[in-house]
């Protein structure tokens, strides 16, 4: 007995070990969101490009989406634009959630409305435009709400409003293969089912 | 061509190393006196190899040589050259290359000052250190070499070192922490050659105690730096977060506490044994973990660096194979080895053995705190986060006992003690603790019965204990002067850093019970209040720095009318790198400090400002100096610089305890 | 007379002010509760800090969330739980008790018996001495004794 004592270090080191070894091949950063199967949030907020037209959660169920949370201030935003227009023309979805940055008067900024107006169009049109429309989060109040802490962050939205997938960073074809394509395919078969199910 | 210059020494540092690791290990085995002769020069060569490395990696940042990717992704024309020297270890690459150099340094010291070991052991150790040497070396070769070019395309203008590194604290807390870091090497060669000898008597202790003791005073020194820098430097007043690099720090000067008073034990009454050797091996793996957790990626901290799977494998074979291969030799030998004891339960021993249950459980805790979130994520339990919360509550829990142990530890004789004796000077410690205690308190705040009051008492009983014993100890010596000088500079060390420890505990719960801060809006002219210190902005203007620019602001603080100092805070904002950097202005005296920075502009001229006062915080880093020091002071007795004939002639405390159980057993 | 007065001065160091608070509380208990919830809630994105400490738009966002919520009379409990319904549990430096985490508290506490119990059982192996001879070990008692004071 005392003599196996003296391997007990060298047993817990090894353990230890071991998920040092998987810690070396996962992503520390990767975290499971707690939204996924909750409905989404309760809002009511403008629509960027005509502040009047307001939108909530009932006017955006009825059928899947994404959900794109964005803005102009983040290169990697932009720079998923393209692909996602791609997504657009293959009959997808896709609502814009402007995550707006806090105005900083130390550099001499002001909030301006029709100067972001300006500046969206601007890199929509250089881009490419993959939005049916884009919700303006004014305070970021829905962004908390969602768990977001930062951007671009994608969430899938089903048609009864729950959502389905949070994904945090960037489209691009392998994250929409790899993650994506499975979930919207499930989406589809649950919906066939149900709609299958009813006379 | 110098950086070809640099990796080309570092090649032959390299082979020089890998030399150091074969011939004395051989000469060892083999008996041949030549090759273990020639550990020394190796030893040596190696450490000027690797240091010539460094110098021409420092020579291309001091020049500006933006061919080199390290120096063009770190450093800019613009910085100034102090900055542009200590670039040099402001990448993962450049502090490799300052560890491995540091570790050379080390091997070469022991070669200089071991001449009083027999030469196999001098041997065995030098070929150790090679050993390891060689691991990093090759990490540093070829996962991560510094000196490589982006020719023919290259950057006329850098990228500049991150804001947070140009600081005065950069200087020279890195150097000092791998100082720390790496010099428990030579305990671990140490512990390991003695293994490999299968000798586990006194003397291995005695011999390695003086190398511990400087690595620690080093980490210390390193852990204590990085503190204070982090409080003036991150611009919000915290000197302590508990980030798992920290904690990577904090691991081995834990165990490497533990590790010098068991060395006392396993020195002065050769008990302990397997057990010190143990916690040398310990000490150097958790440096070794600490540098995998910075260095690979695995955990999520402020400070880590750039990361790489392929170096983090490196870097995890590297530690399976040392600490791994370690482990295996110390279960394998040390089955057989017993030590004898004896010793009454109220003895030094124990008492020892008691600081060593506190500091192994602490690290335990630091462990679990630091690892565990990976753990929940590897075991698909979902990401946690562990912090604040949880390490103070069990660091609050586990000093109150211990500083209850340390007030009463140096009082205690080794093998047996009696209660009666020591009731009347440690009650008299006792009554002028809560004197002191009550008094302090009253004289910079209100008297509560809250966390400072029970920091002030603990911190007092085990200063005013410390000092009693001296005393003490001093007047058994003989009157006066000659009393003092007959006490050993080892103990005057240990009160020294007893006292140190007293202070840190003060200071931290001074702090954190009565620190007030306020954010607060100010327009030039508008006076602020706080703790009794009137702050007064007059004048707020832009900042044109050499790779900066922002804005400034400037404080007068009063109280009571009287004029106390003017103050200057800035925010930066470096061009080239696209940061934001906070200036703190801090006014420090012992009792206070009072910290100003600047938030952000608000609308009508106006800023936000963060005021606070901090009772008692620079305690905290006075008593990690003062833990330093006595460190140093320790390191000055005599009898770790006495010549060989003597030792042989003269007994000496330590040996006749050996006699003295030869004699029981005749 | 004076030294009165600064006594009185140091006993009653409440702030008076002049420049505004940027975030005025009613009292001191909810500035408190503030303060100590900003220390405990994460940074989602940031490396590893505090909101209180990082300056990014979420830690911003969650600093005002947590006022409101502070203002509006919720309790500390209430306030972590409304952070960790949106961003999980990574989010509050005090992690959830689950059979992993419970380790984090029993471990330590294993370790400290199990080292206060190994000292004590091997004190009751050794009572016995293997040999001993009570005046030859006077006898050297008395010997170190001589050496340490010649020392």
């Amino acid at each position: 007995m005392r003599k196996w004592l003296f391997f007990a270090p060298l047993a817990i080191f090894l353990g230890v070990s071991v998920f040092l070894f998987t810690g070396l091949f996962s992503d520390p950063w990767t975290r499971d969101s707690v939204l996924l199967n909750r409905p989404l949030p309760e809002f009511d907020l403008p629509d960027l490009m005509q502040p009047e037209q307001r939108w909530n959660r009932e006017l955006l169920t009825g059928e899947p989406f994404l959900l794109s949370v964005w803005g102009v201030w983040c290169p990697t935003c932009k720079a998923q634009l393209g692909f996602m227009t791609e997504l657009k023309e293959q009959g997808i979805k896709v609502v814009g959630l402007y995550y707006p940055l806090p105005v900083d008067p130390a550099f001499g900024d002001h909030f301006s409305l029709g100067q972001l107006q300006r500046d969206v169009q601007r890199e929509l049109a250089y881009f490419g435009n993959p939005y049916q429309f884009n919700i303006l989060d004014e305070n970021r109040r829905l962004s908390l709400d969602l768990g977001v802490s930062g951007s671009p962050e994608t969430f899938l939205v089903d048609a009864t409003g729950k959502i389905r997938m949070h994904h945090v960073g960037d489209i691009n074809p392998r994250v929409w293969r790899q993650k994506f394509e499975p979930a919207l395919e499930q989406l589809q078969q649950t919906s066939l089912v149900q709609l299958g199910a009813q006379p | 061509m110098i950086p070809e210059l640099g990796q080309l020494a570092l090649t032959f540092s390299f082979a020089l190393s890998l030399l150091l690791g074969v011939v004395p290990l051989y000469g060892s085995y083999t008996g041949n006196e030549r090759a273990l002769m020639l550990g020394k020069p190796l030893a040596l060569a190696a450490a000027l190899f690797a240091g010539l490395a460094f110098v021409a990696l420092s020579y291309a940042f001091y020049t500006d040589d933006f061919t080199v990717i390290n120096v063009a992704s770190n450093s800019s024309s613009v910085l100034p050259w102090y900055y542009k020297l200590t670039a040099t270890w402001g990448s993962h690459e450049g502090s490799m290359l300052l560890w491995v150099w540091i570790l050379t340094l080390w091997t070469a010291a022991v070669a200089l000052f071991s001449k009083q070991l027999p030469l196999l052991m001098q041997g065995r150790i030098l070929g150790i250190m090679g050993w390891i040497g060689v691991g990093f070396i090759a990490f540093s070769l070829f996962m991560s070499n510094a000196f490589e070019r982006s020719l023919p395309y290259f950057p006329v203008e850098g990228n500049d070192l991150n804001p947070l590194l140009q600081d005065f604290g950069m200087i020279i807390h890195p150097p000092l922490l791998y100082m720390g870091y790496v010099g428990f090497a030579v305990s671990f060669a140490f512990a390991i050659a003695a293994l490999l000898g299968g000798k586990f008597d006194s003397t291995w202790a005695r011999w390695a105690r003086p190398w511990t003791l400087a690595a620690w005073m080093f980490l210390t020194l390193g852990i204590m730096l990085g503190s204070w820098w982090a409080y003036k430097e991150l611009g919000w007043g915290g000197w302590w977060f508990w980030d798992p690099v920290e904690n990577a720090s904090f691991m081995p000067w834990l165990v490497g506490t533990a590790l010098i008073h068991t060395l006392a034990v396993t020195e002065k009454r050769g008990t302990f044994k397997s057990w010190t050797v143990l916690l040398a091996l310990a000490t150097f793996s958790l440096s070794l973990l600490g540098a995998f957790l910075v260095r690979s990626g695995v955990l999520v901290s402020v400070h880590s660096f750039a990361t790489d799977p392929s170096r983090g494998m490196f870097l995890l074979v590297f530690l399976l194979i040392v600490i791994g291969g370690s482990l295996l030799l110390y279960a394998l030998r040390m089955r057989s080895v017993r030590s004898q004891a004896r010793y009454q339960l109220f003895s030094r021993e124990v008492m020892l053995w008691g600081n060593n249950v506190f500091m192994l459980t602490a690290t335990l805790v630091v462990f679990l705190g630091t690892l565990l979130p990976l753990f929940h994520q590897e075991l698909g339990l979902g990401s946690i986060s562990i912090g604040e919360p949880f390490f103070d509550a069990m660091f609050f829990y586990l000093t109150i006992p211990f500083s209850l142990l340390l007030g009463l530890g140096p009082w205690v004789r080794w093998k047996q003690q009696k209660w009666q004796p020591l009731i009347p000077p440690l009650a008299m410690v006792a009554v002028a603790a809560l004197m002191v205690a009550v008094g302090l308190m009253a004289a910079t705040q209100s008297v509560q019965a809250n966390v400072a009051l029970l920091g002030l008492l603990l911190g007092a009983w085990v200063g005013m204990s410390a000092l009693g014993e001296v005393g003490q100890r001093i007047r058994q010596f003989g009157q006066g002067l000659a009393g003092i000088r007959k006490l050993s500079a080892s103990h005057y060390g240990m009160t020294t850093a007893h006292i140190g420890f007293a202070v840190l505990v003060i200071g931290i719960a001074m702090t954190t019970t009565y620190s007030v801060e306020r954010d607060v809006r100010m327009q030039v002219g508008d006076t602020v209040t706080l703790s009794g210190y009137e702050f007064t902005l007059l004048d707020l203007y832009k900042l044109d720095g050499p790779n900066y620019g922002g804005e400034a602001a400037d404080l007068k603080v009063e109280r009571d009318g009287r004029f106390i100092t003017n103050l200057h805070a800035e925010k930066r904002f470096y061009t080239i790198q696209r940061t934001v950097m906070t200036e703190a202005a801090i006014h420090a005296r012992l009792s206070r400090d009072l910290y100003v920075s600047l938030g952000e502009a608000l609308p009508g001229d106006a800023w936000s400002f963060k005021m606070q006062v901090k009772p008692f915080v620079r305690w905290i880093w006075l008593g990690g100096l003062l833990m330093a020091i006595g460190a140093t002071w320790s390191l000055l007795d005599v009898r770790y610089r006495r010549k060989v004939l003597r030792r042989d002639t003269v007994p000496q405390a330590g040996e006749l305890s050996d006699k003295h159980k030869e004699l029981a057993h005749a | 007379m004076s030294r009165l007065v600064i006594l009185l001065m140091l006993f009653c160091s409440l702030p008076l002010w002049a420049g505004q608070e940027i975030l005025p509380f009613e009292d001191d208990a909810k500035r408190q509760l503030y303060q100590e919830l900003v220390q405990q809630l994460r940074c989602p994105q940031c490396q590893n800090q505090n909101i209180a400490d990082s300056n990014a738009v979420v830690s911003i966002d969650m600093r005002t969330k947590t006022y409101e919520l502070v203002q509006q009379g919720h309790t500390k409990q209430e306030v972590i739980e409304f952070m960790v319904d949106r961003y999980g549990n990574f989010v509050h430096y005090s992690p959830p008790l689950n059979p992993l985490t419970i380790l984090l508290w029993v471990l330590p506490v294993l370790l400290l018996a199990l080292m206060l119990w190994y000292m004590l059982r091997r004190r009751q192996i050794v009572q016995t001495p293997e040999v001993s001879n009570p005046a030859l070990e006077r006898e050297l008692d008395a010997i170190i004794d001589a050496y340490r004071s010649k020392k």
